[in-house]
C-alpha cells in the first residue's frame, strides 16, 4: 500500500489541507493504522505547542493591542472606501472562471522553470546551510540535500574550506554515520 | 442549441479536463536508471543489494524533486576487518555541483560479514532529458584495522577515517582505564558525564558561502578585523602564532592563521578548531579552518598559512549570534608519513575543550550502548578491542 508522505498528513492532522486532497487523505488513513497513528501524533503534538505558554510574553495584552489598531484601521478605511456587493452572481460563470485560472496556473507551474530561474541561477552564490529537514546547497532555486530522514542528527561542524559535515545516531543499531556536504566553485 | 449557462458550464469542463492531466507527477523511481553504484572490481566491498524502500521522483512544474530514501548492504569481501567506510555521493548534471559523502566510522566488521549504510538525499533540479542515472554512488575509500587503506581516495577519505579510528583508540583506551581503576561505577559515572556534556553543549548553525558575504546576513556590513586568541596544548605538534578573520555582526569572512611545526617531522595537514564566543559570554563551536593547499609539506621548524576564502553566518535557535571573540587551537595534525596527531583526552580535559567541543564518533557510540543497554553491555563492547 502507497502512503501518503508525513508532510500531507500533517497538513491533515492540522485541518490545512484542502478539500479534495483532504478526501483522498481520509479515504486512505480510514483503512490504515500507522498513518492513524502518525495523524494522532501530529494532532497531540500541535496540541501540546498549542498548550505551551511562554511566560515571557503578555499574549494578552498584544492580542487587546493587535485589535485596538485593526479596530483602528478598519474606521479609517470606511471613512474613505464605499463597498460595492455583486449582486448578480451567477454559479456558471464562477465554474468557468475558476477553471480558467487553474488552467492559467497550470501552465505557469508547468512551463519550463529554467526560463523563470535562469536570472536567479545565475546570479545567487552557492549556498550551504543547515535546514530542519539535512543540510543542503542551494544555488537559486536547485538544490542538493543529506536528509536526516529516520537518524537522529547529533552534530554538524563547518569547514572554512567548504563543506558542512552532520553527524546522525541511528536509534535501533546505534551506529554512527557521519554525511559532508561540499561547497564547490 | 446550447444557452448561455450551458455554454460556461460546457468550457468549464472542457478546461478541467484540458487541465488535470498537466497536475503534478509523482512516480516511483526505476532504481535500475535511477541510481548507478559503482565499487571498484578489486573493491574489499561488495554490493549485497540496494534498497530504494519509498524513494520518488515528482514532477513539479519546470522541476524535479527527487526524494532518495537508499540503503546500500556491503559485505566485507577481504580479509581485514574493516573500521571505516566512506562513500562519494554526486548528483549527476546538478548546477552547483552537488556532491557529498556518506561514512561510516567506528566499526569493526569481520570478513564475511555485512553491514548497511543509508543514502538519503533530496535533489531538485530543472527538468531536463538525461540519459545516465540522477544519482552515482562510489567507493572512496575503507580503513582496516591495521590503518591500511583502500580507495580513491577523491575526498581525502583517508584522513578523515584514520583520525576518526585515532580518536576512537583514545577514547576506547581512556574509557577502559576507567573501567580498570574504578569498575563498572567508575565507567559508569564517566559515560554519564559525557552524555550530560553532550546534552549541554550549545550548538551553532553556520551558514556557508564562497568568496563574499553570507547571504541574508542580520547586521550591518561593518567589517572588523578580529584576533584569534589561541588554546595552546602542550603536546602540540604544531603551534598557531596569529590569526584573524573580518568580523560583521554575525558573519565571520575569509579566516587566516599563520602556524608553526614544531615537531621534528614534515607536516602535510593541519585542522585549527575554531570557537566563537558572543555577546553573553558564551562559547560555541564554529568549525574549523583546515590547511589550504592540498599539496602542502611543512617542513620541521618551518611556518605557513592557512587562508580559507569563504563567509560563515552564525546563528543560534534562529536568533543571530554576534561575535564578540574567537579561540583556535590545533584539532588535527597529519604528517607527511601518514601518521596523525589529535588532542589527548588530557588535553581536552585541561582545557574548556571537553566541554565545548563534540566527542568523538566512538564516544558518543559507546554513550549510546551505555543509555541503552547498560554498563555491563558497554564493558563488554570495550573488551571487544
Amino acid at each position: 500500500m502507497k502512503h501518503p508522505g508525513e508532510y500531507n498528513l500533517a497538513l491533515l492532522a492540522g485541518g490545512e489541507a484542502g478539500a479534495f486532497h483532504r478526501f483522498r487523505l481520509d479515504r486512505h488513513v480510514r483503512n490504515c493504522e500507522d498513518c492513524q497513528e502518525k495523524v494522532a501524533e501530529f494532532q497531540a503534538l500541535r496540541k501540546h505547542l498549542s498548550d505551551t505558554e511562554f511566560p515571557e510574553v503578555n499574549w494578552n495584552s498584544l492580542a487587546a493591542e493587535m485589535r485596538a489598531n485593526i479596530h483602528v484601521g478598519l474606521e479609517a478605511g470606511a471613512c474613505v472606501r464605499d463597498t460595492h456587493v455583486a449582486k448578480n452572481w451567477s454559479p456558471q460563470f464562477a465554474l468557468a472562471f475558476a477553471s480558467l485560472v487553474v488552467l492559467v496556473g497550470a501552465g505557469f507551474f508547468l512551463t519550463d522553470g529554467r526560463l523563470h530561474r535562469m536570472t536567479v541561477s545565475e546570479t545567487a552564490a552557492p549556498v550551504l546551510q543547515p535546514t530542519a529537514s539535512g543540510i543542503e546547497l542551494r544555488k537559486g532555486t536547485d538544490s542538493f540535500a543529506f536528509l536526516d530522514d529516520k537518524e537522529v542528527r547529533t552534530d554538524q561542524s563547518v569547514n572554512a574550506q567548504g563543506a558542512i559535515e552532520a553527524r546522525y545516531i541511528n536509534d535501533e543499531t546505534g551506529s554512527v554515520t557521519i554525511t559532508n556536504v561540499l561547497l564547490q566553485q | 442549441m446550447f444557452s448561455c449557462s450551458n455554454k460556461y458550464t460546457w468550457l468549464a469542463a472542457a478546461l478541467i479536463a484540458f487541465a488535470s492531466p498537466l497536475a503534478a507527477q509523482e512516480t516511483a523511481l526505476d532504481p535500475a536508471n535511477s541510481v548507478k553504484v559503482d565499487l571498484p572490481s578489486d573493491s574489499p566491498l561488495e554490493l549485497i543489494s540496494k534498497s530504494l524502500g519509498d524513494s520518488r521522483a515528482t514532477s513539479r512544474g519546470g522541476a524535479i524533486v527527487l526524494d532518495l530514501h537508499m540503503g546500500l548492504t556491503l559485505r566485507n569481501a577481504g580479509s581485514k576487518h574493516v573500521r571505516g567506510v566512506t562513500l562519494l555521493v554526486t548528483a549527476q548534471e546538478f548546477a552547483p555541483g552537488g556532491k557529498g559523502s556518506v561514512a561510516r566510522p567506528s566499526i569493526d566488521v569481520a570478513p564475511g560479514q555485512t553491514f548497511t549504510l543509508p543514502v538519503d538525499i533530496r535533489l531538485v533540479r530543472p527538468v531536463q532529458q538525461t540519459s545516465g542515472p540522477l544519482v552515482h554512488v562510489q567507493l572512496d575509500g575503507v580503513l582496516f584495522d591495521d590503518l591500511t587503506f583502500f580507495g580513491p581516495n577523491k575526498l581525502n577519505s583517508q584522513r578523515a577515517l584514520t583520525f576518526w579510528e585515532v580518536e576512537a583508540q583514545r577514547d576506547r583506551a581512556y574509557f577502559k582505564q576507567s573501567l580498570q581503576a574504578r569498575g563498572e561505577s567508575g565507567l559508569g559515572e564517566e559515560m554519564r558525564k559525557s552524555i550530560a556534556r553532550q546534552a549541554d553543549r550549545p550548538q551553532l548553525d553556520v551558514s556557508l558561502t564562497r568568496n563574499g558575504r553570507a547571504s541574508g546576513s542580520a547586521v550591518p556590513s561593518t567589517d572588523r578585523p578580529v584576533q584569534f586568541a589561541f588554546l595552546n596544548l602542550p603536546d602540540s605538534p604544531v603551534q598557531p602564532l596569529e590569526g584573524w578573520a573580518a568580523i560583521s555582526g554575525n558573519e565571520a569572512r575569509s579566516p587566516q592563521i599563520e602556524i608553526i611545526n614544531h615537531s621534528g617531522k614534515p607536516v602535510k595537514y593541519v585542522e585549527i578548531g575554531w570557537l566563537v564566543k558572543d555577546k553573553q559570554g558564551q562559547e560555541y563551536v564554529a568549525g574549523s579552518v583546515p590547511t589550504s593547499e592540498s599539496t602542502m609539506l611543512l617542513p620541521s621548524g618551518q611556518r605557513t598559512r592557512l587562508l580559507q576564502d569563504t563567509a560563515l553566518k552564525f546563528s543560534h535557535t534562529g536568533r543571530a549570534i554576534e561575535i564578540e571573540g574567537m579561540t583556535g587551537y590545533v584539532s588535527q595534525v597529519e604528517f607527511a608519513d601518514g601518521h596523525v596527531w589529535v588532542p589527548s583526552r588530557h588535553d581536552l580535559d585541561s582545557s574548556p575543550l571537553l566541554r565545548v567541543t563534540a566527542p568523538s564518533p566512538e564516544e558518543q557510540r559507546l554513550a549510546d550502548i551505555y543509555s541503552k543497554k547498560g554498563v555491563a553491555a558497554l564493558a563488554a563492547e570495550l573488551a571487544r578491542y
